[in-house]
């Protein structure tokens, strides 16, 4: 792990670092899928940068609104620092809503729009494992097998490093399924579909997961529903697109 | 492409298999909050490295003697301005929360005679720890000021947190390691 990166006298937090080259090549990833799928290139890099701005300022002002009392009489604080002070939920219903209302305004083709849309999200998630493993925040069980990495006297899974892969291979699947056959939104779904898979495989080796008062972890059991969600859409799609076949 | 049929029993079949996962991965929850494999180490999830520093009062405080409650490392200095800048909101969260949380000042190289002017000056009244030979700095591997570590009642670092804090982040931060302990 690095969780810091020196530089003469500068010291740079590894983890921040990473996330913010990882929206960088999210939106490259978006742009890139965009031209493979015909659409119009800034209407949705523009989509996406709104998203993620959006996302931005809703995860902070909800985190301020959470702590008001902690910022009425310091209101820079609401700007500085920026490293940290974000509400995950918030952010993510304002950068859903963005990407809604900007969409329709602008009339994007909705389910090839998140077809775009999906490969940026998939390589933000690779990047926020990537800081997690530099910054080490979260680690694996202890294991005996040869790829683990030892931390602190202890070799352990190197969970991050299973998660990244994971995301490479939804990533495989979005690329392998080119040209799109069938309806829009199948790549968001084939892609969804393996990625929750995925973690729901390998967040069994997470150590320090997030658990139900039962022991079962909640990242898996959420990855279940998503992928169950992603492949009842698949099932329904095809069955759509054999009856309007059959019609024909 | 699978017929209605064969999509059915596809994602029967998956349900099946992942909640079999999900059942062989459940963890023993008496094992878990026991932690019997944690090691020592200045990173989320691990212990953090124990250690005995005196005040500027030249009262002695070991870390693991803590335990019961959650404690912030903040570990500073005084020719560090952005460490002075969070001083204010780190004084006012120990007012406030200091009864429910030990918030510990760890200065990094200096001798109580700079410190302890300085804490005066400030009015801070949280527990400044003298670590001159920086040995306490240096197990923490604190390359950068200031870095502040929140360690839960059971001696677990549950976050490291480099560059300035305000009082909002620091009490979120708090409460929760207080919502965990209840």
């Amino acid at each position: 792990m690095f969780p810091t990166l020196t530089l003469g006298p500068l010291v740079i937090p590894t983890a921040p670092l990473t996330v913010l080259i990882g929206l960088w090549v999210a939106l490259a990833a978006v742009e890139r899928a965009a031209r493979v799928l015909e659409l119009d290139v800034n209407q949705t890099y523009g989509l996406a940068t709104t998203g993620i701005i959006a996302g931005f300022v809703g995860a902070r002002l909800a985190f301020v609104g959470l702590h008001w009392p902690a910022y009425q009489d310091n209101l820079l604080g609401i700007l500085w620092p920026i490293n940290s002070g974000y509400h995950l939920l918030g952010g993510l219903v304002a950068g859903g809503l963005a990407l809604v209302y900007v969409g329709r305004w602008r009339r994007l083709p909705a389910a090839r729009t998140l077809d775009a849309l999906t490969p940026g999200v998939v390589t933000g998630l690779i990047f926020v494992s990537l800081a997690d493993f530099l910054g080490g925040p979260g680690y694996g069980d202890p294991t005996t097998l040869p790829w683990g990495i030892s931390l602190f006297g202890i070799r352990r899974h190197p969970v991050q490093v299973y998660e990244i892969a994971v995301g490479l291979v939804a990533l495989a699947v979005w690329a392998g399924s080119l040209p799109p056959r069938g309806r829009d939104g199948r790549l968001l779904l084939s892609t969804t579909a393996t990625y929750a898979l995925g973690r729901l495989l390998v967040d069994a080796y997470r150590a320090n997961a997030p658990l139900t008062a039962e022991g079962y972890h909640t990242v898996q059991i959420a990855s279940l529903a998503v992928a169950l969600i992603a492949l009842i859409l698949i099932a329904r799609q095809a069955a759509a697109a054999t009856s309007g076949d059959d019609q024909r | 492409m699978l017929n209605r049929f064969q999509s059915t029993i596809l994602i029967l079949f998956v349900a099946l298999l992942g909640g079999a996962w999900i059942v062989i991965s459940r963890e023993d929850v008496l094992q878990f909050t026991g932690r019997p494999e944690l090691t020592e180490a200045p990173l989320a999830g691990y212990l953090a490295p124990d250690f005995t520093l005196p005040t500027i009062q030249g009262e002695w405080v070991t870390l693991s003697n803590l335990r019961g409650r959650p404690v912030v490392l903040n570990f500073w200095a005084t020719w560090c301005p952005p460490c002075r800048a969070e001083i204010p909101d780190i004084q006012r969260v120990h007012e406030r929360l200091g009864h429910r949380v030990h918030i510990l000042g760890v200065d990094q190289g200096e001798m109580a005679n700079v410190i302890t002017p300085f804490g005066l000056e400030m009015g801070i009244t949280y527990p400044l720890l003298v670590d001159a030979d920086s040995q306490v700095n240096r197990a923490y591997g604190i390359n950068a000021l200031p870095t502040t570590l929140f360690v839960d009642a059971e001696g677990v670092v549950r976050e490291v947190f480099t560059g300035i804090l305000n009082r909002a982040i620091l009490e979120s931060r708090i409460e929760k390691l207080l919502r965990d302990a209840d």
